[in-house]
């Protein structure tokens, strides 16, 4: 045959575009011509610049997608104010004027006073800091260790995976409420550490699991036995194969557990069992709120409307996150 | 051919156990994936392995490149058993024995550039390339498998199947191997694209003096590609020559079979094909039922329970894997068969 | 362009009684994100009773969809059927009622998937999902429609019928779950079976045994078939006619013979050249430069030039129609003659 069968100049060509058609044959639609396809263009139309790599690739993304850079702007806001509250407010959560109680907005106390005469705006403000602590620690040391030992149990398999089934099993068999009610009421220390201490040793099995599970799918993909062929190390097998492909949904579930972990504080706080006054945080400020919600509403609105706000901007996070992790919707 | 042997197998066998109870396993049996094989690969040649799924052929090609650990037998490079071999040693051979799969859309990592990947043999062998020159080889790599080296920064869901398929290929190219192990490498493909990489592969073979190990359930691709071939059946070779040999003068009944079943690309064939009668020098062979479990094989010969000559030394003497003494001296059927009723059949037209 | 407007007449389309199922300019395109996927542009074909035409494609050609059309199983949105007609028996479905299309639909033609696995229901017994055909669509008691399916699992040649008829579908072998498969197609003796690769995922030896049994079977109950490959084996060993489909156009249509002799389309002729053959130990395959187009930006006028070693300026704007090539037979190619002579196509383009 003339070497002209010889296909390179006509291949080149060809440029993938996704086309995410639900039909038995879409596997290859794809090959537009090059700067056809606009969605793909994005990502692919420029030739020969520098070498790049998945995070460049996704933060490139990230950069420009409104609700990531809205949520971002949420979180970050949220961040600033706990760690100065003094920035927005120059009130103080703590000072109680009984006349004030349960008073509407006021001039200089935007969101009206509590049942103690306390300002709402300034202990909304404030309470920002506890929320956010726990919700961000908890969820962070929950993900550390819920993914290491969930991946690891997943990459390995054998006995230390049944173990590791197993002792989660445990976990997931405490009572949430009872819980932490028995493990809080015997510490004493007023900050909110036992707190997110206790959501990490509870949350972990959860996000190990699904971590399990997305290591066990990504672990059986050729890729990872086409590293493995050219020698690669376990450490690099998890870091540069398995981990980014499977790390979406331990993402997801982790910024939903986030939402219910501010929420759980709330819960214990309500209950007794988490933050204690003198501490100032949404949580107790709801539970206490909730029951004047009929004389005096807004004392539940504004920290249960900061609660939401925070917990929706954590998950949109999420989502942009992952969305921008993955190539194909690129 | 008298080229030196640079692979050598024997006796290679897998087992992977069957066992029972979560708590405390206990093995209750073992599936038979590869029970005793043995074969040559000569420098520069390409050997054919064909067989049906679950005829161990691929957990051959997992073995080889070193996924699998064998139960037991020996895979020799140039003289040396690199199923002994762990660490840094197993690290050096792995890089002269690469792989190329079958699936181009699990194969390759989907949130990896395609420089990354093709790449990603130098980060693990980093002497065989100095860092600043890597780019550069990555993109030579590219042109030389067909693909514009502007690519560099594409994802692999870019690309078409046969694009992909390059794109491993250009992997497997990487370290400048002896041995390619080419699992299925076109099956997933478009007939059309099928033929390009199989063009591909026959030019980088005489490009870089390549020897290959091509499995694959095509009989077709297998005879175009091959020169010399190994038939599996059952965790077993049963017969192993020349392309020439097991295309032209079969002897084992199931290869036989397995060639006779394979449908030609000609509508005259068919006349001579379909009522003929069984033993007719055309008629298609159609075995009965179903392969054995590789966890329960039959005893003596594997394939005497779909074999129309079984007799009852098949089923106590497990048949050797050698040249039928009948044929000694015959040109054509004078070659390694493990049937003790070998005989030549002519079962594809010859031109 | 000509052609595209007006209906292409299907080979043999003269004849006198309604074909058992004619397919007339159908359409299908796909709504994305990515934009209109042309799936496909115009396909016209016809069969009759006792006969099989195999319609033969690459991924993506188009060939699944038109099917997936005629059974009326297209997944809406984001696919939908922009024209044609498709006449069954002389009644056009695309105008039948949903009402009439899902009874004509499993009791007068079936489909049989290339995945047999994933077609029949996991948790449910094959005897339960055969006897369900004929409790849904003829009413019978369970106790009948059980001795159906063993009946029925005989018919299919599954050894040992009986004692396997409350087996699950992943208690067989793939080549028996393709019979069984077959079974649950021929139930209610439909007059027209659409096979969409039927034996893709089979080993050889089996998938020679499932299309001798497709083939006794269609002989024995005088159906038609429509065989969906791209395997031109398969084709070349059961097909009566062949349609070979590129990027959702019929290229050629013509009978089995004539196509493997002399074929009149360049596509054609490159797919016959490209796959290897086992009679023969070839020197370097001819492979078709270049990719299949994207469904969502196929080239203007003939949609293979950019492939095609005879194109010339005309194929780039002028669409070919169908041409008559011989009675039974058409090429959609300007130059279908020279590529029938298989002359060299002359280099000055």
């Amino acid at each position: 045959m003339p070497d002209a069968y010889v296909p390179k100049e006509a291949v080149t060509h060809g440029d993938g575009g996704t086309t995410a058609l639900a039909m038995a044959e879409a596997e290859s639609l794809e090959s537009g011509r090059n700067g056809r396809n606009g969605r793909s263009g994005r990502g692919a139309a420029r030739p020969n610049g520098r070498p790049r790599s998945l995070w460049g690739d996704a933060w490139r993304d990230l950069r420009r997608n409104p609700v990531f850079l809205i949520s971002a702007l949420i979180i970050l806001f949220l961040i600033v104010i706990a760690i100065w509250p003094s920035l927005i407010t120059d009130g103080n959560p703590y000072r109680a004027d009984l006349a004030k109680a349960q008073e509407g907005s006021a001039p200089g106390h935007p969101f009206g006073f509590d049942t103690q005469g306390r300002d709402v705006y300034a202990r909304t403000v404030y309470g920002a800091r506890a929320s956010i602590t726990v919700g961000v620690c908890a969820t962070a040391g929950a993900a550390l260790l819920g993914s290491l030992l969930g991946g690891l149990a997943g990459f390995f398999g054998g006995w230390w995976d049944a173990l590791l089934s197993r002792l989660a099993d445990i976990f997931f068999g405490i009572p949430v409420l009872l819980g932490g009610l028995v493990f809080l009421s015997v510490v004493t220390s007023k900050t909110v550490w036992p707190v997110v201490g206790f959501i990490v040793l509870l949350g972990w099995p959860q996000i190990a699991r699904i971590a399990r599970g997305s290591v066990v799918t990504a672990k059986q993909n050729d890729y990872v036995q086409a590293a493995r062929a050219l020698g690669a190390s376990n450490g690099r097998m998890l870091l540069r194969h398995i981990a980014p492909n499977a790390v979406a949904p331990v993402i997801v579930v982790a910024t939903i557990a986030l939402g219910t972990y501010i929420s759980l504080e709330a819960t214990l706080s309500y209950l007794g069992a988490g933050l204690k006054p003198p501490n100032v945080s949404w949580g107790i400020d709801i539970s206490t709120a909730s029951t004047y919600i009929r004389n005096a509403p807004h004392m539940l609105l504004y920290p249960a409307g900061a609660l939401s706000i925070t917990v929706l901007a954590f998950i949109m996070l999420g989502d942009a996150v992952r969305d921008a992790l993955d190539p194909k919707l690129r | 051919m008298t080229a030196e042997a640079i692979l050598e197998v024997r006796d290679l066998v897998k087992h992977y156990p069957l066992t029972q109870g979560i708590v405390l396993k206990r093995q209750v049996g073992a599936v038979k994936a590869v029970d005793g094989v043995s074969f040559d690969l000569r420098k520069g040649e390409t050997l054919g392995i064909v067989g049906e799924s679950g005829c161990g052929k691929s957990t051959v090609a997992k073995m080889l490149v070193g996924l699998e650990r064998p139960t037991a037998g020996a895979i020799r490079y140039r003289g040396e058993d690199i199923t002994k071999l762990s660490g840094r040693a197993l690290k050096a051979v792995r890089r002269n024995i690469q792989m190329v799969f079958q699936d181009p859309y699990t194969s390759l990592n989907p949130r990896m550039t395609v420089g990354d990947i093709i790449g990603e043999p130098y980060d693990i062998h980093p002497e065989v390339a100095p860092k600043g020159s890597r780019r550069q080889k990555v993109q030579e790599l590219l042109d030389v498998v067909g693909l514009n080296p502007e690519y560099v920064n594409r994802y692999p869901h870019q690309f078409s199947g046969g694009q992909r398929q390059r794109i491993g290929i250009a992997r497997g190219l990487a370290l400048r191997p002896e041995i390619i192990v080419a699992d299925e490498p076109v099956s997933a493909l478009d007939v059309s694209v099928q033929a390009q990489v199989v063009n591909l592969l026959e030019r980088l073979q005489s490009e870089f003096d390549l020897s290959y190990v091509f499995i694959a359930h095509d009989l077709s691709v297998v005879r175009h590609i091959s020169d010399r071939v190994a038939v599996m059946y059952l965790g077993r070779i049963v017969e192993t020559g020349t392309e020439d040999e097991i295309y032209g003068h079969p002897t084992h009944p199931y290869t036989q079979a397995l060639l006779s079943a394979v449908p030609v690309p000609d509508p005259e064939a068919r006349e001579h094909r379909v009522g003929a009668p069984p033993g007719g020098s055309r008629g298609r062979i159609l075995l009965a039922g179903d392969v054995p479990s590789p966890a329960d094989p039959p005893s003596g010969c594997r394939f005497r329970t779909r074999c129309w000559k079984a007799r009852e030394v098949c089923a106590e003497v497990v048949p050797p894997l050698a040249v039928p003494e009948w044929f000694a001296g015959a040109a054509g059927p004078a070659h390694p068969s493990a049937c003790h009723f070998a005989e030549e059949r002519h079962v594809v037209p010859s031109e | 362009m000509a052609t595209a407007t007006t209906p292409d007449p299907a080979p043999d389309a003269g004849a006198a009684s309604p074909a058992l199922l004619d397919v007339r300019d159908l359409y299908v395109e796909f709504r994305t994100r990515d934009g209109v996927a042309r799936a496909v542009n115009g396909v016209s074909y016809r069969v009759d009773a006792g006969e099989t035409l195999a319609v033969l494609g690459e991924s993506g050609s188009g060939k699944s969809v038109t099917a997936q059309a005629l059974m009326g199983i297209l997944d809406s949105p984001p696919g939908f059927v922009t024209g044609g007609e498709i006449r069954f028996r002389g009644q056009d479905l695309l105008q039948a009622a949903p009402e009439e299309r899902r009874r004509i639909r499993g009791a007068r033609m079936a489909m049989i998937f290339q995945d047999a696995l994933s077609a029949l229901n996991p948790v449910l017994s094959v005897g339960t999902q055969l006897g369900e055909m004929y409790e849904v669509h003829q009413g019978m008691k369970r106790k009948d429609a059980r001795a159906k399916a063993v009946e029925l699992m005989e018919r299919v040649r599954i050894p040992a019928a009986r004692s396997r008829v409350g087996d699950y579908p992943h208690q067989f072998s793939g080549g028996m779950r393709q019979r069984i498969m077959i079974a649950m197609a021929l139930a209610l003796e439909p007059d027209l079976i659409i096979a969409d690769e039927p034996t893709t995922a089979l080993d050889v030896t089996v998938q020679a045994q499932v299309m001798d049994l497709l083939a006794d079977l269609q002989r024995e109950y005088d159906m038609g078939l429509i065989l969906i490959t791209h395997d031109l084996g398969v084709v070349a060993d059961v097909a009566d006619r062949i349609a070979v489909m590129y990027a959702g156009r019929i290229v050629e249509h013509a009978p089995v013979h004539d196509l493997y002799r002399a074929p009149a389309h360049p596509y054609t002729r490159g797919l016959l050249d490209s796959i290897p053959r086992l009679d023969q130990k070839g020197q370097e395959l001819y492979a078709i430069k270049g990719l299949p187009p994207s469904l969502t930006a196929i080239p203007p006028g003939c949609p293979f030039h950019p492939r095609c070693p005879r194109a010339r300026d005309r194929c780039a704007v002028d669409r070919p129609p169908q041409y008559d090539v011989a009675p039974g037979r058409t090429s959609a190619c300007h130059f279908w003659e020279e590529t029938l002579r298989d002359e060299e196509p002359p280099h000055d383009r």
